[in-house]
């Protein structure tokens, strides 16, 4: 396989490359060892930042993050409502931060107002009643799977490969210059080289690790660890931020039908080596209830942690902190660094500006090449935007209240009908209901697909896609993905809904004493057809 | 306040056999009940010993060997002789019922292999005779029916599963709609009132003659008739020409919503009183007995004396017990010690889904008479008796025990209150064959 330019990475950062180069015209080709948005992107909390959080710590962070966020509302607004944000001085927060914060926010150019107290917990009843200021700001939540997949569906639709789980063994050196890649198809073992022109390195916090690959030693990417938790339906409807300076669970962000809090930050060793302590979520609930009292007793659906790819320079040594590291991006020039072409590699960065990640690693690529071919992303909208409406709650269920009597209801936690199922598995072609999962919400509701998965599984099989061993397979994987996340949080009600789960999933249907699964086939589909 | 010799806390399998039983004893029962939950989420065949961790074929000699080897099990205070003596007292209920000739079959000899929804092989000691021609240790070739509009059960990947196990097995989907239901999204229930009506039935059979299906039987979704089912099975099994079984589907579960009927109705008409809707909240005590309850009845609180007291308000997942985010179990009723939760430091759970999970075995310890024990092993209440999920020891599903342990201990926490023998009772039959 032959192409101009190879993005190593499937998320957030890495679609938005793929998307940015393939409308610059280059020929792209997209690899992930796993699937789109699976890695840190699909592990944070939701926030589209207004820059807040920044703004006395990080100016340069938080002046990006306005203009991003104004951006990213006009390009992908079906992946964004428009929540609106809140911060709030908790009792146990200087109230002398907040002058420090609005001047912030005015030399940032974010529009920022302070509001009576009363007005904030009438506009949010469940908030502290003891908060002693509150300041609103352009917040919004971003559902990042629909994100990706419209930044890389535009991608293809413009000529780029998108190729999910396909994971990088090797970079080719040729001379002092990097050629390409030897890849590894994940589901079928299958390994094959792909000759590329440019080699853009968008793997986040495994950055190190594929330039490593390339022969290039010590990028500094220090993977820093955080946990969220997704809550049972919405405690606030509008983004609750601390306002402190940065510390742990200190935003609670309404995304779909859940809040999610984060998070935490602790400095990983290796980034595919997080697991949740029982500390950590402990914290994470008593942090909640300093924002929302009665916090640890609403339902606690699922805990997950992401690793950010926090930018460090290597010359200044350890990192003892990571949250004193600065969130903005840098792109890591591996010609005047290492003395070697064809690779960049985007070091840092968030989800809220990967937009302008994305331009400035491919405009750092074009400078390389002397190609004058200027970034076009901040007015294309990628597939799914065109109508310029920003996404609000109530849409699924008024699309659903039109089909009510025409299409049999798979998922009633996040209401999703059996033809959006139907064609989803299509346009996918995955045999995953992990990737299905990403892709709809299928299974993320309260019952944490204790009914749907079921369902799925008999609609995977009988639409052909797969035969009763990969289907028994692609079931149980499912139901041990699901519990992996749900396991170190479960207590009171998700904890009642488990046990009902187990009283399906062994006590009626006896999945565990099924005949041995065999590896479902990866795609049922032709690869790369994401249209 | 009103009195009752015994308020039976909870209504699933073990609340309803301690309260049918004891009111045919002659004792004045009262059912307080939070809801209607267990039976309907059951698929309602008893399984008494599924696992022990290898297949089980022999149930009454596993359950012994299983009590020797686990004396903490619940099992323990019934053994395998009073589970056989439940199970013989359930099916004389059955057979006697509002539903009859809707029978049990089945024992303790040995368990019945019967295909799920999904296409295992689920070994049971009893179910209803509208299931048994489903046991797969007959190899006669299964056809496995689906109806399109019911997405609860998957006959194909059902039947894909029984025949990569061996089992003959192929299948067949109909396109039949429900009257009282949407035609591409129908509950069990709506099925279910649809196949009581024999002209629901002749479209379905119409259907099946017009297939190349000539499996020697015929498998369908657990729906096959509420008001009815025996009529509603035998007059398939009629029309089709061959033998029909039901497999359970996802809950709600009809046959389940039928042992409800049949228990409830037991408790009634032999003179106890069911409320639903009550949520006790606490009890007054002295000397080691529970002298009252107090339940929450739609905005009221009102106390009811009680003469015992059994309780059956589930485990986990039917709200008898809690674990709260502080990681402390609470019995969520009358607030009985709880037994075998993992300490401070030790794992709840395992990462492994299907792992023996620590927090499963958790519940009320009792002694041999089923009164609730504290730590140190003292009988918290004299007149409280602690009957189905609610006991610790226990691993139900996987052990696929759940249904005896609530039968079995239920039916003993009445004999242990009264264990006269009733002369009042009505005739009771014994599990009639179909």
């Amino acid at each position: 396989m032959r192409t101009e330019v190879l993005v190593v990475g499937g998320g957030g950062t890495g679609a938005g490359v793929a998307w940015d180069a393939a409308l610059r015209g280059y020929d792209v080709v997209l690899v992930d060892r796993a699937d789109l948005a699976e890695g840190t992107s699909g592990r944070f909390h939701g926030l589209l930042h207004s820059g807040g959080r920044y703004v006395v710590k990080d100016p340069v962070a938080a002046v990006e993050c306005v203009e991003e966020n104004a951006i990213m509302r006009r390009i992908v607004p079906d992946c964004i409502e428009d929540t609106g944000g809140l911060f709030v001085t908790t009792p146990d927060d200087d109230p002398a931060y907040g002058d420090r914060f609005l001047e912030g926010c005015r030399t940032a150019n974010l529009p920022a107002e302070e509001i009576p107290v009363t007005e904030a917990l009438r506009r949010e009843p469940r908030l502290n009643p003891g908060i002693r200021r509150a300041f609103t700001v352009p917040d919004a939540s971003i559902d990042v799977w629909k994100t990706v997949w419209s930044l890389a569906r535009g991608a293809s639709a413009h000529g780029a490969r998108i190729l999910t789980y396909h994971r990088v063994i090797d970079l080719h050196r040729d001379g002092d210059r990097v050629a390409g890649a030897r890849v590894r198809n994940e589901l079928t073992g299958e390994e094959f080289d792909i000759e590329a022109g440019f080699v853009l390195n968008a793997s986040g916090a495994w950055a190190a690790q594929i330039a490593h690959m390339g022969g290039i030693e010590g990028v500094g990417v220090v993977p820093g660890k955080g946990i969220m938790i997704a809550m049972n339906h919405r405690l606030v409807n509008t983004v609750i931020n601390r306002c402190t300076m940065p510390a742990d669970g200190d935003i609670l962000v309404p995304v779909r039908t859940v809040s999610v809090i984060g998070t935490t930050d602790m400095k990983a060793a290796d980034p595919d080596e997080i697991p949740v302590t029982q500390e950590e979520v402990d914290q994470m609930l008593d942090d909640g209830e300093r924002l929302v009292p009665g916090f640890r007793e609403a339902r606690a659906l699922r805990v997950w942690a992401g690793v950010r790819p926090l930018f460090q320079d290597t010359k200044a040594g350890a990192v003892a902190d990571t949250r004193d590291v600065s969130r903005t991006h840098a792109v890591v020039d591996h010609r005047e660094r290492d003395g070697v072409d064809g690779l960049l590699t985007m070091s840092g960065g968030k989800l809220t500006t990967l937009r302008l990640m994305a331009q400035d690693l491919v405009d750092a690529m074009c400078a390389q090449l002397g190609d004058e071919r200027p970034s076009r992303t901040a007015e294309e909208v990628p597939p799914g935007n065109e109508d310029g409406e920003l996404y609000d709650i109530g849409s699924r269920l008024r699309r659903r209240e039109d089909t009510l009597q025409e299409e049999q209801l798979i998922c009633e936690c996040e209401l999703i009908g059996r033809g959006r199922l139907e064609e989803t598995l299509r346009r996918r072609g995955s045999t995953n209901l992990d990737d299905i999962r990403r892709s709809l919400r299928l299974g993320m509701g309260p019952c944490q697909g204790g009914f749907c998965i079921y369902r799925a599984t008999g609609i995977l099989h009988g639409v052909g896609r797969l035969d009763g061993a990969e289907a028994t397979e692609s079931l149980r994987r499912f139901l041990q993905e699901r519990w992996k996340g749900m396991w170190p949080i479960l207590y009171g009600d998700q904890l009642r809904q488990a046990r009902l789960d187990d009283w399906i999933f062994q006590g009626l249907l006896d999945v565990e004493h099924l005949p041995d699964g065999a590896t479902p086939p990866a795609f049922a589909a032709p690869r790369g057809a994401h249209e | 306040m009103s009195r009752h010799d015994v308020i039976v806390v909870g209504i699933g399998l073990a609340g309803l056999t301690a309260a049918a039983r004891l009111a045919q004893s002659g004792a004045r029962v009262l059912v307080l009940a939070k809801g209607v939950g267990a039976t309907h989420h059951s698929g309602a065949t008893i399984d008494v010993l599924g696992y022990a961790p290898d297949r089980v074929e022999h149930p009454g000699e596993a359950v012994d060997a299983l009590v020797s080897e686990r004396p903490g099990h619940p099992y323990a205070a019934v053994g395998a002789s009073g589970v056989a003596a439940a199970l013989e007292w359930f099916q004389g209920q059955v057979a006697a019922g509002p539903l009859a000739p809707y029978a049990y079959s089945g024992g303790l000899e040995e368990n019945l292999l019967l295909p799920t929804a999904v296409g295992a092989a689920k070994p049971t000691a009893a179910a209803p005779v509208t299931m048994t021609r489903g046991d797969l240790r007959d190899d006669a070739e299964l056809c496995i029916v689906g109806l399109r509009g019911l997405k609860d059960f998957h006959a194909t990947l059902a039947a894909d599963n029984l025949a990569r196990a061996g089992h003959r097995t192929r299948s067949v989907e109909l396109d039949v709609t429900p009257p009282s239901g949407s035609r591409v999204d129908a509950t069990p229930l709506a099925f279910a009132r649809a196949f009581d009506d024999p002209g629901f039935r002749a479209e379905v059979a119409a259907q099946l003659v017009n297939r190349p299906t000539a499996a020697e039987r015929l498998g369908f979704p657990a729906v096959l008739g509420i008001a009815d089912p025996h009529a509603a099975w035998a007059d398939l099994e009629h029309r089709c020409g061959r033998p029909v079984f039901e497999v359970p589907t996802l809950p709600p579960s009809v046959p389940g919503m039928r042992v409800f009927a049949t228990l409830r109705d037991a408790v009634r008409r032999a003179g106890g009183k069911v409320i639903l809707n009550a949520v006790v909240t606490g009890a007054r005590a002295t000397g080691g007995r529970i002298e009252s309850l107090r339940a929450h009845i739609g905005l009221r609180e009102t106390d009811f004396g009680a003469g015992w007291v059994v309780l059956a308000t589930g485990g986990f997942a039917h709200g008898g017990l809690e674990l709260s985010s502080r990681w402390t179990v609470r019995e969520t009723a009358l607030g009985l010690p709880v037994s075998g939760v993992p300490g401070p430091g030790e794992p709840r759970f395992r990462s492994d889904y299907l792992a023996d999970q620590p927090m499963a075995r958790a519940g009320v310890a009792t002694d041999a008479e089923l009164r609730p024990l504290d730590a140190g092993s003292q009988r918290v209440y004299d007149n409280v008796l602690v009957a189905g999920a609610t006991l610790a020891g226990a691993e139900p599903w996987r052990e696929k025990s759940g249904d005896g342990i609530s039968l079995a201990t239920g039916y003993r926490a009445a004999e242990l209150i009264r264990p006269a023998p009733p002369a009042a009772a009505g005739p009771v039959h014994t599990g009639a064959e179909a």
